[in-house]
């Protein structure tokens, strides 16, 4: 199965603007009268050096990507054959209730750890914003949870969640007499938990974009406002804002295509559970691809959040475009 | 334009070095169907899992049988082992032999993965009892695998905690749940803290979790999930109130505080350390982790008992591991021998690795109670415990269907019985319902109607 992704037109598209760049640089084209020998070596020179990239790319990108389309239309028996079904696969994702609470789940997550990553990521690049070493040290340990695999992120978020009294976060609200909550385990609460989870590892990705918006922003303006007598809510509505709309567009963006791929956080946390209550578009494409072993199914799930996706990501740039041209 | 034809030319040169590089791929896949023919190679055999200890346990069998017969085996333990068979099934090379859990017969069957099995022509078949070689037929009334292991599960409980608290073995729901509830609440190990529980559940849904451990409770109430005509066609029985009254005693444990270890509804079986770390006393489970219980907690504090009586009955649920022939293989001779030689009470004894047997471990046994009847369980592992294990098994132990694929079946029971479970207000029938609707569907998707 083909967990297709958007990153998957990269080094396409890399390579397509590098070929661009080359052709110039060949000799004019009146000199030639024929393609003699070392010029047709040296208009392969470049392809050469491109060979293992494209080769990597076709065989670990492009050519599963077309096997996850092929296998869509497919009942999938490895053994006796597979079965042509036409669009079948894809009319059963569609009409599954499991793929559309999947769906709405898979949004709120979204959502919730865009603007919650954005929020404290705003937050965090605001309070260690500047140049002391001090502050570079403690940037560098806000920025430890992006480096860390997601997995270990995920286990070590259950230790602390652990739903008992003697819970490492249900230690901490005890001293403060708050009884002993179910977190993961229970239904109406556990995708907030998890939203909790993804907010910890995004915000400080977030905060080195938003950081670099910051750096951005003409010091002048913070020093008329304050000549004018501006408060520090002034100066973040009026000069911080609109000069971070360019980041914050950014963070949005990755943040929404990062969302629909979630996958292992909630596989480690709940996986999926309880009562469905956190199951994703990919864990639902992972237990029917690798536990009830129905590829064909999945690959056309992952077809479906593969149009999904870039027809979000067109969406957002397309209005990003249409408001830079304004 | 000159220039634009050169790339064009270029750009088929490269096209063509990657086609003949995946061209280059695909081949090799082809050489691995070649080698399915009987060219002297080993016979390949799989089993599933990732202990170490249980690879080697299966190496010392098969190194009794090459002794024996001279017929070399190429043993693998395969993680994952579904997935890796799809990738072989792809290329149709699948391993001769496959160790698996019995339940995968359906499935396997359905993939035509399988060879049938000819029963009467299998040196020591005999010794298998009818019973568990029936659970091997396929919907076409053939055997599809050699019974290899089987087991019931059982309840464990902390023998020192019950006696601390002056508790009898329990012996009906109602006591099982005061037991654990007095686990959680009187401080059975006398620490003078609230950190003990008392059941240990395995409560995800995913692979089925909560499925293969409820299960009993519905069959003890009367209940039944799938009930086969014995022609092949199957009906949904979920929706009964005798499944209800099962299914209330299941939410009732894990909404009564403390009965079970709380955040149970996530877990899977490998996050529920919690009776070999002492901090919960009751484990309904299957007898593979005695060893890691003992080595917890101190053999003589790990007590065995059947599962106590539900409103209809006692029947608990057994699983077990057949010996399958790969369908690509053509080495018929040879996995005829290596299952006769399998269900030897040598090879059963061998691969039961008892510590009482002598050695210094680690032990994994990877046949748990014996398919052959000639084989006493409590006596090779010179321990009671075991007895209880095999008159469970033997008087009172019910399987899910194992001649359909019900993984989807168990997905959608897990499915519900998690969501029932984690929500002290759920509505029960309505849940039956919905899980009766997804059995129906599951019915009609493998053609096992009437």
């Amino acid at each position: 199965m083909t967990l297709t992704s958007p990153a998957g037109g990269g080094p396409a598209r890399t390579s397509a603007r590098r070929r661009a760049a080359v052709v110039p640089a060949l000799p004019p084209a009146r000199v030639v009268r024929g393609p003699s020998r070392p010029r047709l070596q040296r208009a392969l020179v470049p392809w050469l050096f491109l060979v293992p990239g494209l080769a990597f790319a076709a065989v670990f990108k492009l050519w599963p990507m077309l096997q996850g389309f092929r296998l869509s239309v497919l009942e999938v028996q490895p053994f006796l054959g597979d079965l042509f079904v036409g669009l079948d696969n894809y009319r059963a994702v569609l009409s599954d209730p499991r793929f559309v609470d999947a769906l709405g789940h898979t949004v709120l997550l979204g959502v919730g750890t865009a603007l919650g990553g954005l929020v404290v990521g705003t937050a965090l690049a605001l309070l260690l914003e500047g140049s002391s070493p001090v502050l570079a040290v403690t940037r560098t340990a806000v920025f430890l949870p992006v480096v860390t695999a997601v997995a270990v992120v995920g286990e070590i978020w259950r230790i602390i969640y652990f739903p008992t009294s003697t819970g490492l976060l249900n230690s901490v609200l005890g001293w403060v007499g708050i009884p002993a909550q179910q977190f993961l385990g229970d239904p109406q609460t556990a995708l907030w938990w998890v939203v909790v989870v993804g907010v910890w590892t995004a915000a400080p990705y977030d905060m080195v974009i938003i950081l670099a918006g910051l750096a951005g922003i003409d010091r002048s303006l913070y020093e008329a406002a304050s000549v004018d007598g501006a408060s520090v809510w002034q100066r973040l509505r009026h000069i911080v804002i609109p000069g971070l709309r360019a980041s914050i567009s950014v963070v949005l963006t990755l943040a929404a295509i990062r969302s629909l791929r979630t996958f292992t956080e909630v596989y480690v946390l709940t996986g999926g559970g309880p009562a469905g209550a956190t199951e994703v578009w990919m864990t639902r494409v992972y237990s029917l691809g690798f536990r009830s072993n129905d590829l064909g199914l999945a690959s056309a799930a992952s077809v479906l959040l593969l149009v999904v996706t870039l027809v979000l990501t067109l969406a957002v740039r397309w209005a990003t475009a249409r408001r830079s041209a304004a | 334009m000159t220039s634009s034809r050169r790339s064009r030319a270029a750009a088929l040169v490269s096209a063509a070095a990657l086609a003949a590089a995946l061209g280059a791929c695909s081949s090799s896949g082809d050489g691995g169907s070649q080698a399915a023919t009987d060219d002297g190679a080993p016979l390949e055999v799989w089993s599933r899992g990732g202990d170490p200890v249980a690879a080697e346990t299966y190496q010392r069998v098969f190194d009794a049988f090459t002794e024996q017969t001279g017929i070399e085996v190429d043993y693998s333990l395969v993680a994952e082992l579904d997935t890796q068979l799809q990738a072989r099934a792809g290329q149709r090379d699948l391993p001769d032999v496959l160790i698996n859990d019995a339940g995968s017969l359906g499935d396997y069957v359905d993939q035509g993965f399988l060879l049938p099995v000819d029963r009467d022509s299998l040196e020591g078949a005999d010794q298998v009892s009818d019973e568990t070689w029936d659970q091997t037929l396929g919907l076409d009334g053939q055997y599809y695998g050699v019974p290899w292991s089987r087991q019931a599960n059982v309840v464990v409980v902390r023998k020192d905690w019950r006696e601390a608290l002056g508790l009898e073995v329990p012996q009906t729901w109602e006591e099982l749940e005061a037991m654990a509830v007095a686990f959680a609440e009187q401080d059975p190990d006398g620490d003078g803290q609230a950190d003990t529980y008392g059941m240990v559940v395995p409560g995800t849904a995913t692979n089925g979790y909560i499925a293969r451990w409820g299960a009993p409770f519905l069959w003890q109430a009367g209940g039944e999930v799938l009930v086969d005509d014995g022609e092949g066609h199957y009906t949904s029985e979920v929706d009964s109130p005798e499944v209800e009254e099962g299914m209330t005693y299941i939410r009732d444990l894990f909404c009564t505080p403390g009965a079970v270890v709380p955040g149970s509804i996530n877990f899977a079986t490998s996050d529920t350390p919690f009776f070999q770390e002492g901090t919960a006393g009751i484990y309904l489970t299957g007898p593979y982790n005695f060893n890691v219980f003992d080595e917890g907690v101190g053999r003589e504090n790990v007590e065995v008992i059947p599962m106590p009586q539900g409103p209809a009955s006692a029947t608990t649920f057994a699983e077990g591991e057949n010996i399958y022939f790969g369908a690509s293989s053509t080495k018929t001779d040879q996995q005829q021998q290596l299952a006769e030689f399998l269900l030897t009470p040598e090879a059963q004894e061998i691969a039961m690795d008892s510590p009482a047997a002598g050695g210094d471990g680690p032990f994994s046994s990877v046949v748990r109670l014996p398919v052959n009847t000639s084989v006493d369980a409590g006596e090779v592992y010179d321990d009671p415990r075991w007895d209880v294990v095999a008159d469970a098994y033997a008087e009172s132990s019910k399987t899910f269907p194992w001649n359909i694929d019900f993984i989807p079946f168990r997905q959608v029971l897990a499915d519900g019985m998690n969501a029932m479970a984690a929500d002290c207000s759920s509505d029960i029938p309505t849940t039956l319902a919905q899980i009766d609707q997804g059995f129906e569907a599951e019915i009609a998707a493998q053609g096992l109607g009437q």
